[in-house]
């Protein structure tokens, strides 16, 4: 019924998506939120909890939803899952240590039943820091390489510097198209 | 393994579908509904779980879809969803924190009425993991520019400070509001003063300091605040004490047009302030004219309704009973109404009783009068006795008073004529040998009588004047026909005067009646104080009956009017709560509120754990250790909470004395919570001071001190007191920190056998000196650990005595001065 009533939007030319943006703490996904919210760098702390804006993109409403990513909210995101068409994951490519940890974080994702149909986006985020991993180094450490049955995709970005971030929706607003066509 | 298990039972598989429905039921609709994209469906939703909610059903698992519609723009919702969070937070307090960063969020927002919601919705919130998180937006809300916002974050760190005092501290949201206090806004004033007053009464410390300057800032705020802000600072302001007689005139002169006020809630409150600041004024003609005032507005309190009538009429009464002059004046706005309900007359009539004099007693007689004619049994009968009060109080009046008695009785209803006849009773007491000549009339209703009070009373009279009846005989011989079902206090009354009847007339028929009483009441009875009075008869009678006489017709004390008055102290507690329920009941208010129980417990933690940080001085982490064992203790039942909660009531509920370590623990020395075994062990081990108390909850007490032999060397002489109710201790341990004198245990088991519960066993521990353990710096306090099996650690601070720390002193000198 999902995907008739979304056909039915799409008549409308009114179209919006469901976003969740997880990651570990500390990987930039509120400053991502704000700046294709507003555009801007804004001043951020720990988000305990999440954060919900609407970024219209593209003739695409996107709803995104920014959860905080320390270990004590982890287990909430399940929470957030149903009726999601797309993940960003964002990744602090200069947090060589904790990469392991966001790969188990990120194939749970993948495990998800509620997940299975939605695209998966991944964001090798502070590439303006000196020592941040290439997009195909992430790519490689987090396994995204070994995902078969769905469509993915993996982007430098810099959120400070807001490079990245748009090109990344392009091909998502893209894919969720193709997909709902 | 379950399926293999089920697989041998036919059928029972076919169980399982009651378990597993297919109806997903009302919550899987709400939670369907509340996914959806439009924003009014979506609204809808949370209406409908937040109407499930009021009507009780559980629609706690939708906890994570409804606080996800948190952040919106959209007022409403944002209210109902708080609303849900608040009722919700505690049965889900892991979920809760998804809710912090809109919070976070939303005391940041552009409008100050959201502000205001979420610093309100977050002091409601009492779960511990997210508390932390609050803190931030709360000390940028108390900062806020807009007054609302202030106001409702001063009240949010109260409710803070009820989930964690120590945060509330350690974050300086206390000196944050004392600041609020000197706020440009009024509101802000008095919310601020209503915040800080709980948390003293949470805490039990004096938090509000009042000095001149707060309390005019506070009386500043006063005129512009509203209602129930003025409540609020005037019963802060009851708590100041004014340094001179010119300092509490200018406060009185500052809450006088408060008087005036439509609340009666202000009224009272300004009337406590100046009650309070009364004390201090010395020019006599101020105070009288003071007096004056406080008469209209309490009158005005009795236009008001029932209820709030008689509110007011019970802090009349205390008010009255201090200060009888306020409403000498004013019997006459205390007649009751012919429709006033039952509660408030009563208590109008014992108003009236005590503003009743010689110049306003024939008009008060006259209303009595009038009330005995009533319908209400009760009030009826309330009446009359307020009559005979006023007989017995008022000389002069007596005789009117009995003319109103006597007519009452020829009315020959039946409980006036009782109620007379048991005043009637006391006026004969209070006036001997004077209206005896009413006696005949009383006889005539002999019959009527079918109350015990009633019939003792007709029955104590009959023997007193029985030398005046010539029928004295014939009525107590009536009265006698049913002696084995009276009731004991009849009984009683029918024996001594049958006794008085036959020392008055010792003929026959007196013989003969005597003789049955006392052998009922010698043999058939088991009331043992009828037993008991009968035989004392008896003996009296069968050895000396002149003696008799004189024990038994001896002149009696005349009475006086005693009215049930509240006692000066409580009288005085009472006042200072005027306006409050505790001036209502009549009770203090720790008797009712657990939480003020609560607090004066906690007071008296603090008191112990100030005394020991005083004696731990540098010993940091002997004082933690000491600190978080105690804590426990008096959360939990200890092996006598009951006596230490007698303990803590039984001293004063705010009096941190955290200079007086010697007083404090001579205290617990006497303390009402001294079980036996405790008394017992203060008897052996009478001159050592108690170092670990029973208020500690360890059911144990240990008393020791430090004792410097003859020969120069250190003994820790100790008594341990078991008061525990069960087990032996045994495997006793002491070690000492390091101290000035670098004393040490020479061994660290103590020689001490295992202590029974309630005894007491001494033990002279043996010290030697070592310059290692040396420590200048800890001054004369002696930290001691004291271990045993069942217990486990004891930590107590002890002081070096002078005269053991001098070198050559003598042991033999003032215990007391081990103290100090």
């Amino acid at each position: 019924m999902g995907l008739w009533f979304s056909r039915l939007l799409n008549l409308f030319g009114d179209k919006e998506a469901r976003i969740l943006v997880l990651g570990l703490d500390n990987a930039g996904k509120t400053t991502i939120l704000y700046r294709l919210h507003v555009g801007e760098v804004v001043q951020t702390i720990p988000t305990i909890g999440f954060n919900v804006e609407t970024v219209t993109y593209k003739n695409i409403k996107f709803q995104v939803w920014d959860l905080g990513g320390q270990t004590s909210i982890r287990p909430y995101w399940r929470c957030y899952y149903p009726n999601t068409q797309a993940i960003i994951y964002v990744v602090d490519s200069c947090d060589v240590d904790r990469l392991p940890t966001s790969r188990e974080e990120f194939q749970a994702i993948l495990e998800e039943e509620e997940l299975k149909d939605s695209v998966i986006l991944v964001y090798a985020n502070k590439q303006d820091l000196p020592g941040a991993l290439s997009d195909a180094q992430v790519a490689e450490g987090l396994g995204l390489t070994s995902i078969k049955n769905r469509d993915w995709s993996i982007f430098k970005t810099s959120a400070i510097k807001g490079e990245g971030l748009f090109e990344g929706l392009d091909w998502l607003s893209n894919t969720l198209k193709s997909k709902r066509r | 393994m379950a399926s293999d298990a089920r697989a041998g039972r036919p059928g029972a598989m076919g169980d399982q579908r009651y378990f597993s429905t297919t109806k997903k039921g009302e919550i899987h609709e709400l939670k369907q509904e509340l996914s959806a994209v439009d924003k009014s469906k979506k609204k809808d939703a949370v209406k409908k779980v937040i109407a499930a909610m009021t009507v009780g059903k559980d629609v706690s698992p939708l906890f994570p879809d409804v606080i996800n519609q948190m952040q919106t723009d959209d007022m409403e919702l944002k209210k109902l969803v708080y609303l849900y969070l608040i009722n919700y937070a505690k049965t889900q307090p892991d979920l809760a924190i998804m809710a912090v960063n809109t919070f976070v969020k939303d005391s940041q927002d552009p409008n100050p009425l959201i502000r205001a919601l979420a610093v309100r919705t977050m002091g409601c919130i009492r779960v511990d993991k997210i508390t932390e998180y609050l803190c931030d937006p709360l000390h940028r809300c108390l900062k806020d520019e807009d007054p609302y916002v202030r106001k409702t974050a001063a009240v949010c760190v109260a409710k803070l400070y009820d989930i964690n005092a120590e945060l509330v501290e350690d974050r300086g949201f206390l000196d944050m509001l004392k600041d609020l206090i000197g706020d440009a806004n009024p509101m802000v004033v008095a919310n601020a003063v209503a915040a800080l007053s709980e948390i003293q009464e949470l805490s039990g410390k004096p938090v509000l300091d009042l000095s001149l300057a707060t309390v005019s800032k506070l009386l500043r705020a006063l005129n512009e605040c509203t209602e129930w802000g003025q409540v609020f600072i005037l019963d802060s302001v009851v708590n100041y004490t004014p340094a001179d007689a010119k300092d509490a005139e200018a406060v009185v002169e500052r809450v006088l047009p408060r008087l005036q006020h439509a609340n009666s809630a202000v009224v009272l409150s300004a009337i406590k302030v100046i009650l309070r600041n009364m004390q201090f004024i010395q020019d006599e003609g101020m105070v009288t004219t003071l007096q004056r005032k406080l008469a209209p507005p309490l009158v005005t309190l009795l236009g008001a309704e029932p209820e709030l009538q008689y509110v007011a009429l019970r802090n009349i009464s205390l008010i009255i009973q201090a200060y009888p002059a306020v409403l000498a004046n004013d019997v006459k706005v205390f007649f009751c109404k012919y429709n006033d309900p039952s509660y408030v007359k009563m208590e109008k009539l014992d108003i009236m009783i005590k503003l009743v004099n010689e110049r306003n007693i024939d008009q008060v007689l006259l209303e009595f009068k009038e009330y005995a004619t009533e319908v209400d049994v009760d009030f009826v009968r309330k009446a009359v006795r307020a009559i005979g009060y006023c007989a017995v109080s008022i000389p002069t009046a007596a005789e009117r008073c009995i003319n109103v008695l006597l007519e009452l009785i020829q009315t020959k209803v039946n409980y006036v004529v009782q109620e007379s006849i048991i005043v009637i009773k006391d006026i004969f007491r209070r006036y001997p040998n004077r209206y005896e000549s009413i006696i005949g009339t009383l006889c005539d209703s002999l019959e009527s009588l079918d109350e015990p009070e009633a019939k003792a009373s007709m029955i104590w009279i009959i023997g007193e004047y029985a030398e005046r009846i010539d029928n004295a005989d014939e009525l107590l011989e009536q009265f006698l026909e049913s002696f084995p079902e009276e009731t004991a206090a009849v009984q009683l009354q029918l024996m001594t005067a049958t006794v008085k009847l036959f020392l008055k007339k010792p003929v026959e028929k007196p013989q003969q009646l005597i003789q049955l009483v006392l052998t009922y009441a010698t043999q058939e009875t088991d009331n043992p104080d009828l037993r008991d009075r009968a035989y004392i008869y008896w003996r009296l009678l069968s050895t000396d009956p002149e003696a008799a006489k004189d024990v038994v017709l001896a002149e009696k004390p005349t009475i006086s009017g005693a009215r049930d008055e509240v006692e000066p102290a409580l009288l005085r507690e009472l006042l200072s709560e005027l306006g409050s329920l505790a001036s209502v009941y009549h009770k203090p208010a720790a008797s009712f509120v657990s939480k003020l129980r609560l607090a004066v417990q906690r007071a008296d933690d603090l008191v112990a754990r100030a005394a020991a940080a005083r004696a731990s001085g540098s010993g940091e982490e002997m004082l933690t250790s000491a600190a978080v064992a105690e804590s426990p203790m008096a959360a939990s039942t200890g092996a006598t909470p009951t006596a230490a909660a007698a303990a803590a009531a039984a001293r004063p509920a705010a009096a941190p004395v955290p200079d007086l370590l010697g007083d404090l623990l001579d205290l617990d020395v006497p303390a009402p919570a001294a079980t036996a075994p405790a008394a017992a062990a203060a008897a052996a081990a009478p001159d050592l001071p108690v170092v670990f108390g029973e208020d500690r909850g360890k059911g144990v007490v240990v008393r020791a001190r430090l004792a410097q032999q003859p020969d120069g060397s250190h003994v820790y002489e100790m008594a341990v007191t078991n008061v525990s109710a069960g087990v032996p201790l045994d495997g006793w341990m002491i070690q000492l920190n390091k101290n000035a004198l670098g004393l040490a245990p020479a061994v660290q088991q103590m020689q001490l056998d295992p202590v029974l519960p309630g005894a007491t066993a001494s033990v002279r521990v043996p010290l030697t000196h070592a310059p290692g353990l040396q420590a200048p710096e800890q001054g004369t306090v002696l930290q001691v650990a004291v271990k045993c099996n069942q217990l486990g650690v004891l930590y107590f601070a002890d002081q070096i005595p002078q005269q053991a720390a001098a070198p050559g002193a003598s042991p033999a000198a003032d215990p007391l001065a081990g103290l100090f």
